[in-house]
């Protein structure tokens, strides 16, 4: 069993306030190839930004997030998060390990990490916009 | 055999090996097509709009068709109609993309009906968002109205649109007959292995040696493209096992569309072998997994994997061990196998026979008479009848599935009252 943390943030678009409303979930699992075994930790962290998110933006929302968790473990996000830029790239960036996500567990982990996401910015924006 | 040119446009700080990969995987996939390859460029720069790749490469590539005459050129990059047309205008040859190869491939390799309407669906799905390009490429330099054609290019879309929805009629009907036939095989007992794996990872070899059958085997891309069922008996207990068409890189979503019906086969059996070539190096290997498990992830529920890690006798030991501990992050329940060698499949039946749906084991007693004797043969057909005790009536040790084993629990409580 390996441990990773998978990162996802939700509201990369433009809200009608013309603001960016962004919530990154971070959640520790203990996983293997194909199945996620133990859930440890999960944190969501909400930002606003005035601008769309460059690559070096998104680097540290993901590692603010990943902050607050005190399990140790690769950070694994989706590409396209990261602008699909090549993973030797990216991972320079990060002080942690970094990686794309590659099993089936590693996807399932990161599906888990949206649907965080995306439900906390969903009840977030409901109650302020 | 018909002569190729290759064209790889590759992406800008994309990686050199991976690309030297996906080129060779091309020249493997123009091989299984009947062409040989008889040049290649490559270029590494941001898509040209006209071309994909750079006006100047056009230009070189031009050059190498009028020397070395192929019949087409082949690229890997997927091009719009409008590339297509620009570089055939400019180097006096068919031009084709990766997509339209593989389409090539299918079209050899359908025998079947249902493989054949998939093929047409996926041409037809392939060619409906050019369509409207086409016409008015068309249209520059025919004009309709007396002695044109006049306004068939009109109706170009709404034909392959109707042409569409009637192979997806047809294709639901046959899909719907897959189903009873998937249905009727659970009910009668059968659990169903698929199996699955990057294309020419070997996945026929296996299935011929596992259920000793005969099908095409080859050392070339998409050999098999019509699933193939055989049953096996796995230490006493039936299973139907499926081999299927093989996976490759970027598969574009129309095409997967268009052969649901047969990767329904992988994604609804009830456990999934996932075959893989360890004889490759071991960039390939975890590139081919990796393409797998994407395939895979969303479609199959929580059925058991178990990675055949094939070709072994190709590698040496050392080198086998690294690459296992290399891939362990990708390769549930790991089994290491010859495919090619009959005497190490044992450890791969031996790992189906622990991970297939738990049966329960009951000891029953039935009447000594015609009707005893007909569930009696009916438990041989639905089980494993471990032992039988012939006294005042007839005491059977069986095991079977759940359902069985519930009906048949019935009729004991029947016969004891």
């Amino acid at each position: 069993m390996r441990k990773i943390i998978a990162v996802d943030i939700s509201g990369r678009h433009k809200t009608s306030d013309g603001k960016y409303h962004l919530v990154c979930a971070a959640v520790a699992v203990s996983i293997s190839p194909n199945h996620i075994e133990r859930v440890h930790h999960v944190n969501t962290k909400y930002f606003v930004r005035e601008k769309s998110l460059e690559i070096m933006d998104v680097v540290h929302l993901m590692e603010e997030t990943v902050n607050n968790i005190d399990t140790w473990g690769t950070i694994v996000a989706e590409m396209g998060d990261l602008y699909n830029k090549p993973v030797d790239m990216v991972s320079k960036m990060f002080n942690r390990n970094f990686k794309y996500q590659e099993s089936i567990s590693e996807r399932l982990a990161i599906q888990f990490a949206h649907h965080i996401s995306h439900s906390s910015r969903k009840l977030l924006l409901n109650k302020e916009i | 055999m018909k002569k190729v040119v290759l064209v790889q446009r590759n992406e800008l700080e994309s990686n050199e090996h991976h690309n030297s990969r996906k080129l060779k995987e091309l020249e493997e996939l123009a091989y299984s097509a009947g062409y040989s390859v008889i040049g290649k460029l490559t270029q590494t720069r941001n898509p040209n709009r006209n071309y994909n790749i750079g006006p100047g490469k056009v230009e070189e590539l031009a050059n190498l068709v009028s020397e070395s005459n192929p019949d087409k050129i082949i690229f890997y990059n997927q091009l719009s109609v409008m590339q297509i047309y620009n570089i055939s205008e400019k180097c006096k040859c068919e031009t084709i993309d990766k997509f339209n190869l593989i389409l090539e491939i299918f079209a050899l390799k359908a025998r079947t009906k249902r493989a054949q309407y998939q093929v047409e669906l996926a041409k037809l799905q392939y060619e409906l968002p050019k369509a409207k390009t086409i016409v008015s490429l068309l249209k520059k330099s025919e004009k309709p109205g007396f002695m044109g054609l006049g306004g068939y290019e009109d109706s170009y879309e709404t034909d392959l649109k109707n042409r569409i929805s009637r192979i997806k009629k047809e294709l639901k009907q046959v899909q719907k007959d897959y189903e009873n036939l998937r249905q009727h095989r659970h009910e009668k007992g059968f659990s169903l292995i698929a199996l699955a794996g990057y294309t020419n990872a070997g996945k026929s070899t296996l299935f011929n040696n596992i259920v000793n059958e005969d099908v095409e085997a080859e050392h070339k891309l998409f050999t098999t493209l019509s699933p193939t069922t055989r049953s096996l008996d796995v230490n006493g207990r039936k299973v139907l096992v499926t081999d299927t068409v093989g996976f490759i890189e970027n598969l574009p979503h129309w095409l997967v569309d268009s052969f649901k019906s047969t990767l329904d086969e992988i994604f609804l059996a009830d456990m999934i072998l996932l075959v893989v070539d360890i004889s490759e190096d071991i960039e390939d290997v975890k590139s081919k997994l990796i393409t797998c498990h994407n395939t895979l992830w969303e479609e199959i529920e929580a059925v058991p994997i178990i990675t055949v890690i094939n070709k072994i006798d190709k590698v040496s030991t050392n080198c086998l061990n690294h690459k296992i501990s290399e891939i362990s992050y990708l390769t549930p329940n790991p089994i290491m196998l010859s495919a090619k060698n009959p005497g190490s499949i044992k450890p791969l039946i031996e790992k189906i026979s622990s991970l297939l749906p738990e049966w329960k084991r009951r000891s029953l007693k039935l009447p000594i008479s015609s009707y005893g004797m007909s569930i009696l043969s009916w438990l041989f057909d639905e089980g494993i009848v471990h032992e039988i005790k012939y006294t005042d009536k007839i005491i059977v040790d069986v095991e079977a599935r759940d359902e069985i084993i519930k009906k048949a629990e019935k009729i004991n409580d029947n016969y004891r009252t």
